[in-house]
């Protein structure tokens, strides 16, 4: 990376980290939630040990692991992707920047490392709070090897990562942050899983992103790491790129066209 | 704020701006109709017209931010947008009202900006702020700012680019009285000390007329006409006039068209409207003209030069527009309201 695309990304970094509301709703989904499930947990094994377990241990771990790279973790990287790939355009700042003469696909460009920079900081602080928690609160139960640890943290990032970058690609096609952002939490909570429930699509749905993410997990759940549609980890990889590929590719046309 | 310096990404063009045929449709609608525009070097340049007339279209098609039909343009001497990259780097603008980051400093908005331009732009950012008088509140965030203030972080934005060219679009929208006229003592000054070149798009002829040194008038997507701001209010030439007050109208007559310096002179309600002849002082001929007529026994009462306003010719020329046929693109109108 350049000197210049590594201040264009700050800059975008800054953009970011300084819109309060992002990034304190972002710390509620990666942090907040886990702090309600501990206090839940904590406070209910302490008033009925017999019913509930304690609140740390390695499954405890796996669960909040799944819960913040498959669920609130890309709902975060959904907000912040999306917020960079539509700040300059909502702001109407767009036009001044490309009427310093810099490329637009540079202007493009420096926003997804600065989404994937404020999205993996969050994350990262979510994904301490979870591993504090499951080695503090573990009481008699084991806690988890470093292998899950670093597969988990490995998971989590590329989870998050990947629809953070998609988000970003995906609202500056869109230039919309509402439409925006309501088409990525719809595909991914609501129309992902109800495609992957459709077995007569069959191996059609290898084609779904989270599928595809799902693949990746390092805890297993019935047998097939939480997927519903198995596939190889080649296809994968292979579905993985071609969703980075093609919206990158429409994100970066979009921006190189559109009038500003 | 230093003053622009040669540089490579300039060439020698004479001309800041240079367009022609630049057509631009939006749809059936065509909103740039075969523009040509010559906008000198180090000259304060108006781009006059009523709401809707083009003249944002035209600056949005300048910097690229929208492409044209047809037609060619240069800025600073570079085919745009060919060298966009090169040409932009002497250019700063303001489109339409300046927008900025509200959650942000506004000297956070122009280290975004420098961050854009290049690592040299970093230190001119203090002396942009300190030119626009927003040294004191450059830490507070823009939300906080009025129009007023906004404007003059617009004007500190286009500054980082150390501008050869300076694009500004309606620029004096929010300013108070004390704000417009420090803001023309400070367009005057980039021409007249710095070199810089300024153009101005704007529906306030007043505005136009005091701060800039040539202007074009459009209107309907055309260029109606363009030249010095005295060509413009004389219709096509300088012309110097004079109302008199005399005790004898007849003699008077007899003597004014029998001299060399006067054009023209005619009886009217108010006196008798004499056009001097070109290329004779204002100041003197109308001296010579008052002698002239008192060798002649003629009391002077009263002896008014008449200021054709850019705002009485900009109606005139409107006005007849309106009265003509509204027929296809490329029809006749522009070249009969040319004088």
């Amino acid at each position: 990376m350049t000197a210049i695309a590594l201040r264009m990304t700050g800059a975008d970094f800054l953009k970011l980290r300084r819109k309060r509301w992002l990034v304190l709703l972002s710390l509620f989904l990666t942090l907040g939630i886990l702090v309600i499930v501990y206090l839940v947990t904590v406070i209910q094994h302490a008033s009925n040990p017999g019913a509930h377990g304690p609140a740390g241990g390695t499954k405890n771990f796996s669960d909040g692991m799944r819960v913040l790279a498959l669920f609130f973790g890309p709902l975060a990287a959904i907000l912040i992707g999306v917020e960079a790939g539509t700040g300059d355009a909502s702001a109407g700042v767009f036009r001044d920047l490309v009427v310093t003469g810099r490329s637009r696909l540079a202007l493009f460009a420096t926003r997804v490392p600065a989404a994937l920079a404020l999205c993996w900081t969050v994350i990262l602080a979510g994904f301490a709070l979870l591993l504090i928690g499951s080695i503090v609160f573990a009481s008699n139960l084991p806690t988890p090897s470093t292998s899950l640890i670093l597969n988990g943290l490995g998971f989590t990032l590329l989870a998050t990562g990947v629809l953070c970058v998609i988000a970003v690609c995906f609202a500056s096609f869109t230039t919309s942050r509402p439409g925006a952002i309501v088409t990525l939490i719809a595909w991914q909570v609501v129309a992902s899983p109800l495609i992957a429930s459709i077995s007569s699509l069959g191996s059609a749905r290898k084609g779904i992103l989270s599928q595809a993410i799902i693949h990746f997990s390092p805890v297993s759940v019935e047998g097939r790491r939480g997927a519903q549609v198995a596939m190889s980890q080649g296809t994968a990889l292979l579905v993985l790129i071609v969703w980075l590929v093609v919206f990158l590719a429409l994100g970066a046309w979009r921006t190189r066209t559109m009038d500003a | 704020m230093p003053t622009p310096s040669n540089d490579p990404a300039t060439s020698e063009s004479p001309l800041a701006i240079e367009t022609h045929g630049l057509t631009k449709r939006f749809g059936e609608r065509t909103a740039l109709d075969g523009i040509d525009l010559r906008v000198p070097r180090a000259s304060a340049f108006g781009f006059l017209g009523p709401n809707g007339a083009g003249k944002t279209t035209i600056i949005r098609t300048l910097l690229g931010l929208t492409s044209a039909n047809s037609g060619t343009m240069e800025v600073l001497g570079h085919p745009m947008p060919l060298e966009g990259a090169q040409a932009l780097q002497r250019v700063g603008a303001i489109v339409e009202e300046p927008r900025f980051h509200m959650h942000l400093t506004g000297r956070e908005n122009l280290r975004l900006i420098a961050a854009v331009r290049g690592p040299e732009v970093y230190d001119r950012i203090d002396p942009a702020l300190a030119r626009v008088g927003l040294s004191e509140r450059a830490g507070e965030k823009v939300k906080s700012y009025s129009m007023g203030m906004r404007q003059r972080l617009g004007v500190a934005r286009c500054l980082l680019a150390d501008p050869l060219l300076l694009i500004l679009d309606e620029p004096t929208n929010g300013l108070d009285p004390g704000g417009i006229q420090e803001f023309r003592e400070m367009i005057r000054a980039m021409v007249e000390q710095e070199g810089r070149t300024v153009f101005i798009s704007s529906h306030l002829l007043d505005e136009v007329e005091r701060t800039c040194d040539a202007a074009a008038i459009v209107d309907r997507g055309k260029i109606i006409t363009q030249g010095t701001i005295a060509e413009l209010a004389g219709g096509g030439v300088a012309r110097h006039e004079l109302v008199l007050g005399v005790d004898d109208s007849d003699r008077a007559l007899g003597t004014l068209h029998s001299s060399d310096l006067v054009l023209e002179a005619n009886r009217f309600d108010d006196g008798i409207r004499v056009v001097l002849a070109d290329g004779v002082g204002r100041v003197e001929s109308a001296a010579a003209v008052n002698a002239l007529l008192v060798h002649a026994g003629v009391g002077v009462a009263r002896l008014e030069p008449v200021r054709h306003s850019l705002e009485q010719r900009f109606l005139e020329i409107t006005a007849r527009l309106d009265e003509a046929p509204v027929d296809s693109p490329g029809s006749s109108t522009r070249e009969e309201v040319r004088s």
